[in-house]
């Protein structure tokens, strides 16, 4: 993260927002969404926010909290990508993806049970020409697609959606002979 | 993550656990163990130990290896500890059982036996333990799965080390420990912090990912899951407390251990509602044996923690007290663990078999691996079994829990046929199957041919497209 030290953090403090009683998620969403590519985010508040932890891991960001005492917590959340390009990817995901053509095929698999999802990637991946780019749309990660995409030497980027249900695959065939 | 291969030594860990449980059934078909003899007995407690390390620890062990690194992404940390760890497992309870036979007269041996079979199983448990904490660790932040899963193996701990105690006292060379009068208040502690903590609180959590992915339902509300974890690890914390009272110079009563299975029965209840509640979501309509065969498991749950601490503060007889204990581990965490390694040895197997063939060929579906009926009615046996064993030790008919035992053990015997058929493919017609080098093994992942960990650590160092 070359660039973290060079911005200085942006500061949240939401402990006034919710003594008024008012919910403070958006606020803190609006706050991620104007950070600067590598700039990290200082939230203050008076609990240990730990749902916001899985939320923000899901949006690529590390989270370091420290007890202020008195029950105030203040949390660092800092940007794991380091493709300021690139939105936040799964581990393993080619970072050559930005520069992938459109995808020529896509495929909704939300509603298949696993492992259909990886058949049906597999199966389609066969009928495509190197070169040629894949996108679906699945319920879960794929975990045990990712060894075998390797295996047959295609390249891959995913992650999840901004409301963590949909993950969103990008494939792009790397041409090992098929059949 | 692109590190989500086969684990190497799951299927060797779950052969091994289903040998311990039918070892386990023989053995209570032949007479031995209670009600014939005393609940604290040394042919009781071998009985017991076989079922909770041998079939249970052993089972959730190779799953955890498994399903670990899968659900926080995270490869699994120093692989090559699994064989060893099992390894020290089995020999930690080939001694306990030849220690407690030596206490029973059985055969003339040393005492210290117990206390060497103590030290190996801390030994087999330390490497898993091992192994999982630093997977889950090396996953930031530590998501709510994760915590299931590190209370689990805290209470584990917690578990193998008051038993190492006990091992000590019993062998007569715990003077050291004397001072301490663990034994015999400790015992209740000491098997709820195995099967509510270890077993129970980590078939919890795991549950609840696994159903999610069996039936396609939404994941539910993490402040519910988080209830269940809260209420139930209080109720452990409780457990915990009550073991090392006698170290603060307290003697927890009989209130003390009513007290913490009823929160669990409390943290059960919470997570019965969303067990339901996944059921009824389900996207996926028709329902695989995996999960059908788990709901009467669901339901030895419900029933069997309900009626404990009742029992417990009623003063209900031993029999009673047993008849529930034995529904807790046979019906609910022999029935769901037996019910899930169908799904995961068809699942293992397919993967290990077709991965490299998806789409390149025809691959059949995981479920045409799995042979049904036939399955079904095995289970049938098992749980019929488990409720006519249920219904024996309450009314304390001993002929008859062991007629019930032997309904179980025809229906676990049946089971483990069918799971070796998996493996062999045997549902696959012979044409249709692959050629034999790229067969399944009966006990080991074919870590060589699919990428193994190493070959995949290579490949992120040096990506080649």
């Amino acid at each position: 993260m070359p660039t973290t030290d060079a911005l200085p953090a942006r500061e949240l403090d939401v402990r006034p927002m919710l003594r008024a009683g008012e919910e403070p998620f958006q606020a803190i969403m609006d706050a991620v969404s104007a950070l600067a590519p590598g700039q990290c985010l200082r939230l203050i508040a008076p609990f240990r926010p730990v749902p916001l932890f899985s939320v923000m891991a899901n949006r690529g960001f590390a989270a370091n909290d420290r007890d202020l005492g008195g029950g105030d917590w203040e949390v660092i959340f800092s940007p794991l990508a380091t493709d300021a390009e690139s939105e936040e990817v799964a581990i393993g995901s080619s970072s050559s993806a930005v520069f992938w053509g459109a995808p020529i095929q896509e495929l909704d698999l939300c509603d298949l049970e696993p492992p259909e999802p990886m058949v049906r990637i597999l199966e389609t991946l066969e009928e495509l020409q190197q070169g040629d780019v894949l996108f679906a749309l699945l319920a879960r990660e794929p975990v045990f697609l990712f060894p075998e995409l390797a295996k047959r030497q295609h390249e891959w980027a995913g992650n999840f959606d901004a409301s963590g249900t949909t993950y969103r695959l990008l494939i792009r065939h790397g041409g090992s002979e098929g059949h | 993550m692109l590190l989500a291969s086969l684990s190497r030594w799951t299927m060797s860990y779950f052969a091994a656990a289903l040998a311990f449980l039918i070892a386990a059934e023989v053995l209570a078909v032949a007479g031995l163990g209670y009600p014939a003899a005393g609940l604290t007995e040394p042919a009781t407690l071998i009985l017991v130990h076989l079922v909770a390390i041998g079939w249970l620890s052993l089972a959730m062990a190779g799953a955890l290896l498994q399903f670990v690194p899968v659900l926080v992404s995270r490869p699994l940390a120093f692989p090559h500890l699994a064989l060893p760890a099992l390894a020290a497992l089995v020999a930690g309870l080939f001694l306990l059982c030849s220690g407690f036979a030596v206490l029973a007269g059985w055969f003339d041996g040393p005492l210290d036996l117990l206390p060497l079979a103590a030290a190996t199983l801390l030994i087999g448990f330390a490497l898993l333990g091992l192994m999982l904490l630093a997977t889950l660790l090396s996953a930031r932040p530590v998501g709510l799965f994760s915590r299931f899963i590190l209370i689990g193996l805290a209470c584990l701990a917690a578990t193998a080390l008051s038993g190492s105690a006990f091992a000590a006292i019993l062998s007569g060379r715990g003077g050291w420990l004397d001072a301490l009068s663990l034994l015999p208040d400790g015992l209740p502690f000491h098997a709820l912090l195995g099967f509510g903590g270890w077993l129970g609180l980590i078939a919890f959590g795991t549950s609840y990912r696994l159903l999610v992915m069996f039936m396609l339902a939404p994941d539910p509300a993490p402040h519910r899951v988080r209830t269940v974890l809260v209420s139930a690890g209080l109720a452990l914390g409780l457990g915990f407390s009550g073991l090392v009272a006698p170290l603060a110079g307290l003697q927890p009563g009989g209130a003390f251990i009513t007290t913490a299975l009823s929160v669990l029965a409390l943290a059960s209840a919470f997570y019965g509602r969303d067990i339901l509640a996944l059921y009824r979501t389900r996207r996926r309509k028709a329902l695989e044996i995996n999960m059908l065969a788990s709901i009467p498991a669901f339901a030895s749950l419900g029933l069997g923690i309900a009626l404990l601490p009742v029992a417990i503060a009623a003063g209900a007889g031993e029999g009673i007290v047993a008849a529930l204990a034995f529904l807790l581990a046979f019906g609910w965490l022999g029935g769901l663990t037996l019910a899930q390694l169908v799904k995961i040895v068809s699942f293992m197997t397919w993967l290990g078999t077709y991965a490299s063939r998806l789409g390149r060929g025809p691959a059949p579906r995981v479920g045409d691996l799995v042979a049904m009926p036939r399955t079904g009615w095995w289970f049938l046996f098992y749980y019929a079994g488990v409720a006519l064993g249920v219904t024996m030790l309450a009314g304390g008919f001993a002929t008859g829990f062991r007629w019930a035992m032997l309904s179980c053990l025809v229906g676990t015997a049946g089971i483990v046929t069918e799971l070796v058929r998996v493996r062999l493919l045997s549902e696959i017609r012979v044409g249709d199957r692959p050629p034999v080098h790229e067969r399944p093994r009966l006990l080991l992942a074919r870590a060589d041919e699919r990428s193994s960990s190493h070959a995949d650590h290579r490949r992120v160092a040096s990506p080649r497209a």
